[in-house]
Order: C-alpha cells, then structure tokens, then sequence
C-alpha cells in the first residue's frame, strides 16, 4: 500500500473470514483418507492468516490429492498430470500479489512431473507446495508410485515393486538453491498445520511432503508409525517448529535440529524409521525467481507494443518490392 | 589566567611582552603541530577530490578519487615488482588530477584522467613511457565511474548535497512512475475484464478483430460468438463504479509532476532541478503550494486505485472520506512520495527574519530540505570578546532544529560530507523537513569570513572543525527511535568517546633526539587556525619551557585550585616545521571549556558515557552473572544423572526425551463418559459418516462428540474401531436396554 488514505481506510475495514468461508463442497476423498486432514490443516490457516479468498489461488496436477483446488472456495487451477508447477509459477510471475499453494501427489511430482519439480526448486519461486505422498496412484485404482515400497503389489507391479522408493525430501535436499523442505504426516494434525504455516511464512519454494495414508489401497502402511509414537522422531527448534507440551507428552522422541544444518538435514532425511516429523532445512537468503526477474517497470500495453514493433520491424519483409522477394526492411 | 596574566606570564618566561598582533603571528605561518603531516595536500590521500558519480546508486553516491583508484587497483594490479609499477603509474596519475582539481580544473573525471594521462605521457619516453603507457591503458578500461571531480572549496557542500538531492529524486521518480504504472495497469485490467462481460466484446466482429488474421478463415467468430453469449455470466460493474474506476484511470494517467522521461527508458535522469531548488524559503513554500491540488488529486486517485485493486472499496464508508479528500487528508509519508524542495541558505547572509521563516519550516511537516553553509562558526573570544554576540548562528540553529524534534538534522563539515553520504541520502529521500548544517571550511570572499581569515586550506579547516569539537558532526533522525541515543548518532566523530581526539606526534629535538608523544586536538588548536586570535596566544622559546607549563586538555581537566599554578600551551609549527608552545590566554581557554561542556551534552544524548545507563549497565550485568551462576550450578548437578540417550536417526545429533511419560490429559476424563481426544483428530469423516449427529466437527474441522444420546453405543464403538488414530473413547453404554451391550463392552474396552 502506497498511500496512507489506503493504510488508514483497509483497517478500518472488518472482513472477518472464518473457516467455512474457505469451504467448498464436500471432499469426495474415500472415507478415512489423510487428504482431509490436509485439507482441514490448510483452511485452517487460511483462516488463521485471513487470506482473501480472491487473493489465494491452489493449483494441481493430476490425482486423488490434486481434486483439492476443488474443496477450496478460492481460486484454483486443476491443471495437467504433473503439470502443476509451471501453470504456479506462471501465476506467481504474473501476479507476484496472489498467494500461491500447489497441491500435488507422489505420483503426479515424482513421476511425471520430475522434471518441473526438480527446476520449480532451482526457480526458487514463493509459493507452498504440499505434496501428498500416499505412495500409490489411487485415482486409477492401485498402480504402483514412485514412492511406493519395495515389494509393493499392485496392479502395475503383480509381482512386487522392483525398486527402491525415491526420498522426496533427499532429492529436495539435492538441489542447490533448495530453499524450504519439510515433512509431515497426516495423523498429527497439530504438526502439520504448523509445518504448512512455517511454509506459508517462508519466502520461497517451500516443499512439504505429507505422508499420508491411503485407506482403500495401503491401509496398513503407516500402522507401524501411527501405533507407536516412539517410531516418531520430532524435530524443533527456536527457529524452527516449538512442539507443544501436550504433544511432546505423547511424542517422546524429540531432537533440536537447526534447520540451517543442512548436512544434518540430509542425514535426518535419509532415515525412513524413525520418521522424521518438522522442517527439516530452511535458508532465507535464497533469491526468487520472480524478484531476480522482476521488471524494472510495469509493461503497460504501450511498452509491450512498441517493444513488439521494435522486435518485429526487424524481420518483416515487403515481398512487393521487387522480384527478389523484396529485402527491404521497415523501420 | 586573564589577559593581563598572560601579559606577565609572557614577560616572566620570556622577558618581552606578548606582541598579540596578527601580522606578527602570520608570517611565521604558525599552525597547530598536529598539521605537520598536511603542510602539501597535493602530495598526500585523503577524503578529496570527490567524484559526484554519474547516475549513482544509493550505494554509490559519491567517491573519493582515493577509493576509486584503490578499486582499480584491486582489480589489476598484480602481486609482484609488476603490481607494484602499476601502482606507482596510478597513484602518480591521481596526484596529477588531484593538482588539476586543486588548481581550478572543474571536469568529469575521465576527462582530468585523460588530461592528466597525457601531461604524465609527454614527461617520459622509451620504455618507461611504454610501460606507463600500458598502466594507464589498462586502469583506464576498469575505469567503471564517472562523474563531476569537486575539491574542497567554498561552494563543494551545495554541490555535493545537490548531487545527492537529485539521485534521491530521480529514485522517488523511478518509484513513483512505476507505482502510478502499476495502479494504471491494473484498473485497466479491471475495466478491460468488464468489457469482456458485454455483448460488444463477445460479437464475431470483436472476435475476429481480436483473433489477427492468420488463421481466421478456420474458425466461426459467429459460432464462437453465439456460444460465448449463451454462456452465463456476472453482469457489468455498476455505472457508478465504471465511472470512479475511469475518473481514477484519468488522473493516474496525466499526471506531470516529474518532467516526462519519454519513451528512451532512461532511469536516472535528472529531474528538473530548477523547479524544486531555491534560494529561499519562502520561494520554495510558494512552489510547494502550486504543486500542491496535483498532489492531491493524485494521491486521491492512486488511494482508490489501491481500494479498487484490492476489491476493498466500499462506496459506504469511503465515498464521504474521498469528497473530503484535501490537504489535511495527506501524511508526511504521502508528501515523502513527491519531489523535495531543496533550499541553499549561506548562514553569513541569513538575518533574523529568515533564521524564524526556517525555523517555521522546520516544525512543519512539508518536504523542505535546507542546506545551511557556515563560512565562521567561532564566536564570543575568536570574534573578539568585547563584541556582542554577532546573533544565532549555524550550529545554534542546528540545536533548535532539534528541540523541534521534527526535522531532520544533519550537521557535518565539508571533510566529513562522504562519511556522512549515506545519513545525507536519508534525510533527503525521507518524509518531512530537513536542515543540513555544514561547515564549509572556506575562508573565501563572504563578509564573515574576511575577519576569520585563515591561511589554511578549507579541508584542513573544516577538518580541525570536528576534530576539535567545535563543529561537531552529528545526526538527529526524529523517526529513528524511542530515546535520544537511537534518534541522535555522534558516531562519525573522531574518537567521539573521548573529550579531545589524541593523535601521535613524533619530533626531533635540537641535539636531533627523536621524542614521540600523545597530542590532544583541543577547541584551541581550532581557535588557533584564525589569526583573529593572535592576541591569546603568546610563542614561548624553548629555553623558558617548564614544568608548570602543561598542554591545554591537561589544563581543562584540572581543578581550579590547582590550574592557578600552571600555565596551558598548546604545540604548534611554523613555516620551516620548527615545534613552538604557546601559552593560551583565559579567555580561549573558557571558550574551549564551554565547548567540552556543549561536546558532552552531545556526548549523553548520543547514547556515549550516560551515566544514568552506565549505572544501569552495571547493576543489570551483576544480576545477569549471578543468574548465570545460579544456571551454571543447576546444570553442574544435573549432569551426572542425565538419562540414556534414545536411538536417533543419525550421530552427532542433540536427541532429548521430554522425561517419564505423564498420563494423557485425557486419560484423567471419567471412563463412563464417551470423549474424543480432539487435537489429534484427522478429519477423516469416519466417525461424522457413521452418525453426523453424535459426531460433530469443531471450528478447527477436528471431531468432538457433539450428543452422546444421538445415536447409539453400537455406533460409539464402531467408531472407535474405525478411526484410524485410535482417538474415540466409547466409555460406558448410557442406555442399558441397548441389545449386545455385553458383547460391545468387551469391544469397547481397548479404546476406554
């Protein structure tokens, strides 16, 4: 806001917005499916950071995960399979004013879409990115995932999954100028709003992967962890996630970890069990895309036009002027 | 010690009166002895020439020559016998500018480089020349700035200031352009996308117009029209709306404050200058107030625009705030978006009229920023003690400035404008008023300085200014803070925690023994730079040194009882750099008292040796160290019972258990009551898809029990046995005519 009149008279004004105003429809998610929690995490802070609903935009890819622009009564773009990425970042370039969220799956990001994730960390651009990795293609009923684990039969692989699963958060890790990863899981619910709010506040491309649980197709995957909270490693810091008493009553297993270490962070990522839980790295420092490309002036359409002009008068061709297919240039 | 005391003090050292007059004094080119080093300014670096760079930066207002050809070097000169020649051709190059510069040469630095480039050139030949030759060459290409080269002379401060003045308005001119731009684009946006809603945007012709000629033979612009038009969808914006948006569009459109960059794209264009620099403040007032219905016309319109963009505008509550929308509407951070207006005063020339009219636009909040030049800044003994005082002068001016508490001031002399760029940027581009009080050094042609002549170069005196705490520099930022050490910062004075800055001073005695010693620089070796007080210092011959004489800062510190025995002097040189004491008249030396006390003050409100905060320091570290103490001594007697580290995910790592587990809060609940361990509930709409009366979700979407008798406790148990976080706690069935109750107790009884 530039001007005072502006300042003065926005605070004056009482929008209030609660939860259900970022409520819309009724998830068709199986019953039981961690997506909801995700959901509920997320318009819980919308509603705790009272994000205009006209100034928040969710973006998908292709999965169960990605029909969430559709639960959100804020602007949304269910985009291609594995395509999420580019549409945001163009969303983000073109209205650095909107706050972005991607909402994308393991298969949809790890898959397919390797290759814009993969440079979506190297842009570095602000938005939140909540990957939901139940570790199988639900929506298509039961095909194996980048992530799912080794041994894992499914339609795709009737004899068991010949592969080691990928590390979302290694490969996040990987990346230069990665410059927020973090991880959570569905059944804590109290941790995974405050990972995706330390998200939000983090300027840049914050990486949340959500391990989640798929009830129709890997009921049991998780029932280790979710059974027995010592199998939970929690991380915090003063910098970090403060884990509150009440929950540290039931999750014992604790470490400070700084997430500026982010050797450390690597070796906390590569164990799988414990699993770890909190923001695993964090660097404030990294540049933006959009703020290392940001314009030094507005292009109002008269300056697009006449760079156009500039651009196209040097190639266009005047064929009538002669039999040689006429060379002469405008301009 | 009194005049007359001085009198018969000089005839008892030296068996002659003292002579006191200023044709005696000046022929010996008596200078205080701490200038020994600076008799040839031109042969050594220091803070001038400075370069006012073109198109500057905030980060690079200004350059001295020194700092520019050290960067030079950095980047070519290499270790070794090579480096070093290369570093001798360039320091030898930038003594030649600094002599043109110094001899009245007034050009853009590459033009002296060039000039000065060509005088060394025709100096050498054969291989010297060549290697030279090559030095320059290559210097020249790293030669990344450019500018106007400025000495320090009478007029350096406005010059200096003004070049600051303009980078800080271009770059308010930049900002605004785009800000304007912005708002522009965006309410045409909003009105393009009413367009598009209306049954014009959506005919085939508009279609095909729209499409571009191509391929336009492949598509029905009818069909497509026809479609778009059965597709539903919200109606135009409200008439009146359209109508603000487009007034808003109009002003933000045509607004001429700044001159017109044209299309060229330039960013650092010079603003017209002549339109917002004065010479009065009066003049300046006026052109304000010409300016001033653009300005507001435009921060109304900008003001809506940002309501519009934001879908915040609400014709209910703000349509009566904008029809009122005037002068008294406008902040200082609004007017801080806006030109400042620059006004050049010379103290000298300021009568008391116009001292009130500044003072009077000082206390407003109104974008004047003042440039004040003093020519003499000693007064009461220097100016002659029997005169009446000659009136307010700069730095009282500066004071009050500063009781107003709603300028901004800067006090500064001419050699401590660069360390001071960046503070001189600030109270440019800020809101509100600001006065620049500088000390130019000058000894030129105004009035009041002819009597203060003196035979110093304006550097060294403006210099000596600060040093000696006569002029002392300092800034007063009202925005900056709560108390007065965060708002007034004397930071860029010399050793600023001490009364005098203290320098080392190495001499020959006449046996040709070398003594080296501490000097302090005192308001009386300032003094003694004017020959106007010739009168108060009497040159003692070495044979007649004693032990009562003692330096001046010693005198000062003395108790009076005990500075009647002695005699102050302070050290000074002539012409042939032979080392005098002088004994110093009472009255300087009450003038150099006057001017620690006025220092010290300074010294407190900017935060240095506070006493009430020292105190304060001290007591709070006491209690810090016994706290820590009292930390240390817990820790000591818990280490040795610390509990087993847990398994962790890797080594080296900080692990910690949060202690013996306490029972869940929950847990403490009566058993017959069923409950949901709220918190950690998933939302999974398993329990709520069962019986969406008896389960409810809360304002966070987290189950709770909403009725524990709307359904039954078959439902309460299958519940639990469904939710996957093992959260519900059936307790025990409140209807006991439910049929299985036995067979659901069981069932129920892992989860109670």
């Amino acid at each position: 806001m530039t001007t005072s009149a502006t300042r003065c008279l926005l605070r004056t004004l009482d929008e209030n917005y609660a939860l259900e105003d970022y409520q819309s429809g009724v998830p068709r998610w199986c019953i039981g499916c961690g997506d909801n929690a995700i959901l509920a995490a997320v318009q819980r802070l919308c509603r705790d950071e009272q994000l205009p609903p006209e100034k928040t935009v969710f973006v998908s890819g292709i999965g169960c995960s990605s029909r969430f622009p559709h639960y959100m009564h804020t602007y949304g773009f269910h985009g291609l399979h594995g395509r999420a990425f580019p549409v945001a970042e163009g969303i983000k370039l073109k209205r650095p004013d909107l706050h972005v969220f991607v909402v994308t799956g393991d298969g949809d990001c790890c898959s397919i879409g390797t290759a814009h994730w993969i440079h979506a960390i190297r842009y570095n651009m602000n938005m939140t990115v909540l990957m939901h990795d139940n570790g199988i293609y639900g929506l298509t009923k039961n095909q194996a995932s980048p992530t799912s684990p080794q041994g894992l039969k499914s339609n795709t692989t009737p004899r068991g999954a010949h592969l080691e699963p990928i590390n979302p958060v290694s490969v996040n890790l990987g990346i230069r100028n990665v410059s927020f990863v973090a991880q959570a899981v569905d059944w804590i619910p109290e941790l995974l709003h405050d990972i995706i709010a330390a998200a939000y506040h983090h300027k840049g491309f914050s990486f949340v992967r959500v391990v989640q649980r798929c009830p129709e197709y890997l009921p049991d995957r998780y029932d280790p962890w979710v059974k027995n909270p010592d199998r939970m490693l929690l991380l915090s810091h003063a910098d970090g996630i403060q884990i509150s008493p009440e929950l540290s009553r039931v999750y014992r297993h604790q470490e400070k970890h700084d997430p500026a270490d982010r050797n450390r962070a690597r070796e906390i990522a590569s164990v799988s069990d414990p699993m770890p839980v909190g923001v695993l790295y964090r660097n404030r420092n990294m540049p933006c895309y959009e703020d290392l490309r940001e314009p030094d002036k507005p292009y109002t359409p008269s300056m697009v036009g006449a760079a156009l002009n500039r651009e196209f008068d040097k190639f266009t061709i005047w064929p009538e002027n002669g039999e040689d297919g006429g060379a002469g240039k405008r301009g | 010690m009194c005049a007359n005391r001085l009198a018969v003090t000089t005839l008892h050292l030296t068996g002659e009166k003292p002579h006191g007059d200023a044709d005696g004094f000046g022929p010996l080119g008596l200078r205080p002895a701490l200038f020994s080093a600076f008799m040839d300014l031109s042969l050594i670096r220091y803070g001038y020439p400075l370069v006012l760079i073109h198109g500057a930066g905030e980060d690079d207002l200004v350059l001295p020559l020194t700092e520019i050809m050290d960067g030079i070097l950095i980047e070519i000169a290499p270790r070794g016998i090579e480096g070093e020649r290369m570093r001798r051709h360039l320091l030898g190059l930038e003594k030649e500018i600094r002599i043109l510069v110094a001899g009245g040469r007034a050009e853009s630095l590459t033009r002296l480089w060039d000039r000065a480039a060509a005088a060394l050139l025709s100096g050498t030949d054969g291989e010297p020349r060549r290697s030279l030759a090559n030095s320059l060459e290559q210097a020249r290409e790293n030669l990344r700035y450019d500018g106007e080269v400025v000495d320090c002379r009478e007029e350096t401060p406005a010059r200096v200031l003004k070049h600051i003045w303009s980078v800080a308005q271009n770059n308010k001119d930049r900002k605004l352009r785009e800000t304007i731009d912005t708002l522009a684009l965006k309410l045409s946006h909003i009105l393009q996308a009413d367009f598009m809603k209306t049954e014009e945007a959506k005919s085939a012709v508009n279609l095909k117009h729209s499409f571009g000629g191509a391929y336009e033979s492949v598509f029905s612009f009818e069909e497509l029209s026809r479609i778009l038009r059965a597709r539903p969808s919200e109606g135009p914006l409200p008439e009146k709306r359209r109508q603000r948006l487009r007034s808003a569009l109009s002003v933000l459109q045509s607004w001429t404050f700044f001159a017109d960059p044209g299309t060229d794209g330039e960013a650092n264009r010079p603003t017209d200058s002549q339109a917002f620099v004065h010479d009065g403040i009066f003049s300046a007032l006026e052109a304000y107030r010409a300016r001033q219905p653009e300005m507001i016309d435009l921060i109304k319109a900008m003001s809506i625009a940002e309501l519009e963009i934001q879908n915040n505008y609400r014709e209910s509550k703000h349509d009566a705030f904008f029809d009122e929308f005037d002068e008294q509407s406008l902040e200082p951070e609004d007017l801080a978006l806006f030109p400042g207006y620059l006004v050049c005063l010379q103290d000298g020339s300021l009568e008391a009229a116009g001292k009130s009219e500044l003072l009077d636009a000082l206390s407003s909040s109104l974008p004047i920023k003042v440039l004040l030049q003093n020519h003499d800044i000693l007064d009461g003994p220097a100016a002659g003690s029997s005169q009446a005082s000659s009136g307010i002068k700069g730095p009282q001016l500066a004071a009050m400035a500063v009781s107003l508490n709603t300028a901004f001031v800067l006090q500064a002399s001419s050699s401590h404008l660069y360390p001071c760029r960046d503070s001189i940027f600030k109270g440019m581009a800020g809101a509100g008023p600001a006065l620049f009080n500088v000390f130019s050094g000058s000894t030129g042609d105004t009035p009041a300085s002819t009597a203060g002549s003196s035979h110093l170069p304006p550097y060294l005196l403006a210099a000596a200014a600060v040093e000696s705490r006569a002029f002392p520099a300092f800034v007063y930022d009202p925005g900056a803070g709560e108390g007065w050490s965060s708002r007034l910062s004397v930071g860029v004075n010399p050793q600023a925690e001490v009364d005098w800055p203290v320098h080392h001073l190495s001499y020959e005695d006449e046996g040709l023994q070398r003594h080296t010693g501490e000097v302090a620089f005192t308001y009386v070796d300032f003094a003694a730079c004017d020959r106007r007080n010739a009168g108060c210092l009497a040159p003692i011959p070495p044979a007649r040194w004693n032990d009562e004489m003692i330096p001046v800062n010693e005198f000062l510190d003395l108790e009076e009882d005990q500075a009647e025995e002695k005699i102050p002097y302070i050290l000074m040189i002539d012409n042939n750099n032979v080392l005098h004491r002088l004994v110093v008249e009472d009255k300087l030396i009450h003038a150099a008292r006057r001017c620690r006390g006025m220092w010290r003050n300074l010294q407190e409100l900017g935060g240095i040796n506070e006493a009430r905060a020292q105190e304060m320091l001290a007591r709070e570290k006491e209690v810090w160290e016994r706290e820590k103490e009292k930390e240390l001594a817990q820790l000591r007697e818990q280490t040795p019972s610390a509990p087993d580290q847990p398994p962790s995910a890797g080594q080296a790592a900080e692990v910690e258990e949060t202690g013996p587990p306490e029972p869940a809060p929950a847990a403490d609940a009566p058993v017959d009551e069923p409950y949901i361990e709220t918190p950690r509930c998933t939302s999974c709409n398993e329990c709520t898809d069962i019986n969406d009366r008896m389960f409810a979700y809360d304002e966070n979407v987290q189950a709770r029990i909403a009725d524990p008798d709307a359904g039954t406790y078959r439902q309460l148990v299958e519940a639990a046995e469904n939710c996957q976080v093992a959260i519900i706690h059936p307790g025990k069935p409140r209807n006991q005519d439910e049929p299985g109750l036995e067979e659901l107790a069981l069932r129920a009884e892992p989860f109670n």
